[in-house]
């Protein structure tokens, strides 16, 4: 009897030895699996956050790694990247390999909420934390699903709040009335759409909204749209689109000679290079933007600063066809969250790296500003005010901030000259 | 907003016609599918772009420009996919992979020069040159900006889009009905074997044809930036997908059914826009599907075609 329990004891004391033995042991390298747009519609996004990422992970690489407290050592970091050319059902199967095939440490999303969307159902199915880039749609952050945080952008429920109050408190007094919203329907500006309105209607404003019309996102022509908008006399137009749908529905307006009073477009602010390059600095002149992590330099506890990040981005990708926007600044955040959490994560088990991330809330302050989740792992920080664009003397556009007052540095241009 | 709906989708459809045009010359001489169609008109785009960025031509002495490259590009091109493609026994069926390999080998090459972003030329160079045009035509002096059409509205891109459809509609017309080349053409159309049994040198006329249509697809891409908001270099399937839509609603095979097919398709898009905006890219495959339930050979079909 005696005889059998000492083995019994020899037995679990061998086995907890071996086996922690074996759970410590460090791996060479951590895998990092992610998704990018090469082409298609989201190209525009998705290869400045995809090349953002790189730059992170080059640097880390170039130090010996990342530090990671589950094995108290530097490890170096593997990116296993694959072009879903903007397509959710490529995506879906890519996302599926990444989990499945590549069996990744780390998973990630492509940028925009489009083709998020798809691997929030895939990573929550096979219980891997998703790192969600820039997926801000409202959809994706349910008490039900602990496996997602959102890195960069405020949630789209809260993201269009300083536009809504601006248009129910300050529009009040500059005489905007009526306004008119038109929106791409995606769960990215379907989800601003509807925060618009709740946010005016709550506000207890006599604003009207005069226009409320959802469009197909591929939508690349807008001049019938823009005519049925000015028939309702609009006082201010929001209109919510990606990169290509701004870019389309300022050119119409442009070559068809309407100015609206107050218009309101996300991608003028959010890529600002871009959309000078397609536009020229005059179209964009007195347009109301959000004011991104890429124009304001935020106080940082980890990580480079904007200034020190776009000469880093400018070096390195010198002579590509990426232009420096939010979308670049959004990709290097990513990496600079997954390496904190990697520092304070007590291993690479997915509930434990969701605990690490959820415990930097608050805390991490990087170049995209204060990263604060909300219980669901969306991203209540890195507010982005409102601004409006101004054309120097050069014709470049600057950002004049007009929302929250207490961050203004200029007066709103309205009615739009 | 009803005429200027009418209008804006009259416009809008001529130039999916002159999109259309070059795709369903080429289907109506050598019967395949030219699904690299959409990334022609992608470099004639580009063309455009680069011209414009690197030494400030303006889009108009693009278009003869383009459509000359284009055309004298088709005549390698065609002797190096087609003779072979058509010895195949389901040539037709095997135009879909190849042209599918040849828009994926373009895409690629075109991404590696211009990038993955949008890219596109102001709207008021195109205007000014209309401007210009109209100006000397009416001996008044005519500002560049948007151009008045029945008391409505429009840029002057889509006035431009328009003339330029309506100038390769004619141009198609006068080659296939009023040019020895363009008799010999329609003989491919009606029967290839028949053709070469009557000693018709089907290949050079298919390969002039194949130029022709590659041509139009370039001269359609110089105006894209100004109708498709901006170009990246996969704008092409959509764009090959949609006309393909507007050429199977007009007549396969008969380039000028295509003018039917686009006005249809520009109209009918405008209107569901107007109204039912969320569904309005819903409406190039429903079109397709209700002509290929009610008139499986088109609008025009088959008859109109031998008449």
């Amino acid at each position: 009897m005696f005889g059998r329990a000492r083995l019994s004891m020899s037995v679990a004391l061998l086995v907890s030895v071996f086996g922690s033995a074996h759970a410590v042991e460090a791996p060479k390298e951590i895998t990092l699996g992610t998704l990018y747009a090469s082409s298609g519609r989201y190209a525009s996004i998705s290869m400045p956050v995809h090349y953002g990422l790189k730059l992170w992970m080059d640097q880390k690489n170039a130090e010996g790694g990342v530090f990671v407290k589950a094995f108290n050592k530097k490890i170096p970091i593997k990116l296993v990247a694959y072009d879903d050319q903007s397509n959710t059902a490529t995506a879906a199967t890519l996302y599926n390999q990444l989990i499945t095939q590549d069996k990744v440490d780390i998973l990630i999303a492509d940028s925009g909420s489009v083709l998020t969307s798809v691997a929030v159902p895939i990573a929550r199915d096979n219980k891997m934390f998703l790192f969600d880039q820039t997926g801000t749609g409202a959809a994706f952050f349910t008490p039900d699903n602990p496996y997602i945080a959102l890195m960069s952008d405020p949630v789209s429920t809260v993201w269009p709040k300083p536009l809504a109050d601006f248009i129910t408190h300050d529009g009040k007094g500059l005489g905007i009335k009526r306004v008119a919203i038109l929106y791409s329907t995606n769960d990215f500006t379907g989800t601003q759409a509807n925060a618009v309105r709740k946010f005016i209607k709550e506000s207890g404003s006599d604003i009207e909204i005069v226009y409320d019309q959802g469009v197909p996102t591929d939508t690349s022509n807008y001049t019938v749209l823009i005519n049925n908008i000015r028939a309702t006399n609009p006082d201010a137009v929001v209109h919510l689109g990606y990169a290509p749908n701004d870019i389309a529905f300022i050119r119409s307006l442009e070559d068809g000679g309407v100015k609206f009073k107050f218009l309101f477009c996300i991608y003028p602010g959010l890529e600002t290079e871009l959309l000078e390059k397609n536009l020229g600095g005059k179209a964009l002149s007195y347009i109301f933007t959000y004011v991104p992590s890429s124009e304001i330099s935020y106080e940082t506890n980890f990580g480079m600063s904007l200034r020190e990040y776009k000469e880093a981005w400018n070096k390195k990708y010198a002579g590509v066809n990426i232009e420096f926007g939010f979308n670049s600044v959004a990709g290097y955040n990513t990496g600079l969250v997954i390496e904190k959490a990697l520092s304070v994560a007590d291993s690479l088990e997915q509930l434990d790296l969701r605990k690490a991330v959820f415990s930097l809330s608050g805390k991490l302050k990087t170049l995209d500003g204060t990263f604060e989740l909300d219980p669901n792992g969306a991203q209540l920080g890195e507010s982005t005010p409102l601004g409006q664009l101004i054309t120097d003397e050069h014709g470049h556009v600057k950002f004049v901030t007009v929302w929250p007052h207490e961050v203004a540095n200029g007066k709103p241009v309205y009615p739009r000259p | 907003m009803l005429t200027y709906t009418l209008l804006a989708g009259f416009l809008f459809g001529l130039y999916f016609t002159l999109i259309g045009l070059g795709l369903n010359l080429v289907f109506g001489v050598m019967r395949i599918v030219n699904l690299a169609h959409g990334d022609f008109l992608m470099l004639g785009a580009f063309l455009a772009f680069w011209l414009f960025s690197l030494f400030a031509v303006n889009p108009v002495p693009t278009i003869p420009v383009a459509f000359f490259i284009f055309l004298l590009a088709g005549f390698p091109l065609y002797y190096l996919l087609v003779p072979r493609l058509l010895q195949a026994k389901d040539p037709e069926m095997l135009s879909f992979i190849l042209f599918f390999g040849l828009s994926q080998v373009i895409q690629s090459l075109a991404t590696i020069l211009w990038g993955t972003s949008e890219r596109s030329i102001p709207g008021g160079q195109l205007g000014r040159a209309v401007a210009g045009i109209l100006s000397f035509f009416t001996g008044h002096k005519i500002e560049n900006g948007p151009i008045e059409i029945l008391g409505q509205s429009f840029p002057a891109a889509w006035l431009a889009s328009g003339l330029a459809s309506g100038i390769g509609a004619v141009f198609v017309y006068w080659y296939l009905y009023r040019t020895k080349l363009g008799y010999l053409t329609r003989a491919v159309m009606v029967s290839r074997d028949e053709a070469i049994a009557s000693g018709i040198d089907v290949h050079r006329v298919s390969a002039v044809a194949f130029g022709i249509g590659l041509g139009l697809a370039a001269v359609a891409g110089v105006f894209a930036p100004f109708m498709l908001g901006s170009i990246t270099p996969a704008m092409g399937s959509e764009v090959t997908i949609t006309s393909f839509a507007v050429i199977v609603i007009g007549s396969l095979g008969n380039p000028l059914g295509t003018i039917l097919g686009g006005l249809v398709y520009g109209i009918s898009y405008m209107f569901m826009q107007s109204y039912y905006s969320s569904w309005a890219n819903l409406l190039p495959y429903l079109l397709l599907i209700a002509v290929l339930l009610l008139r499986p050979n088109g609008l025009l079909g088959r008859q109109a075609r031998r008449a």
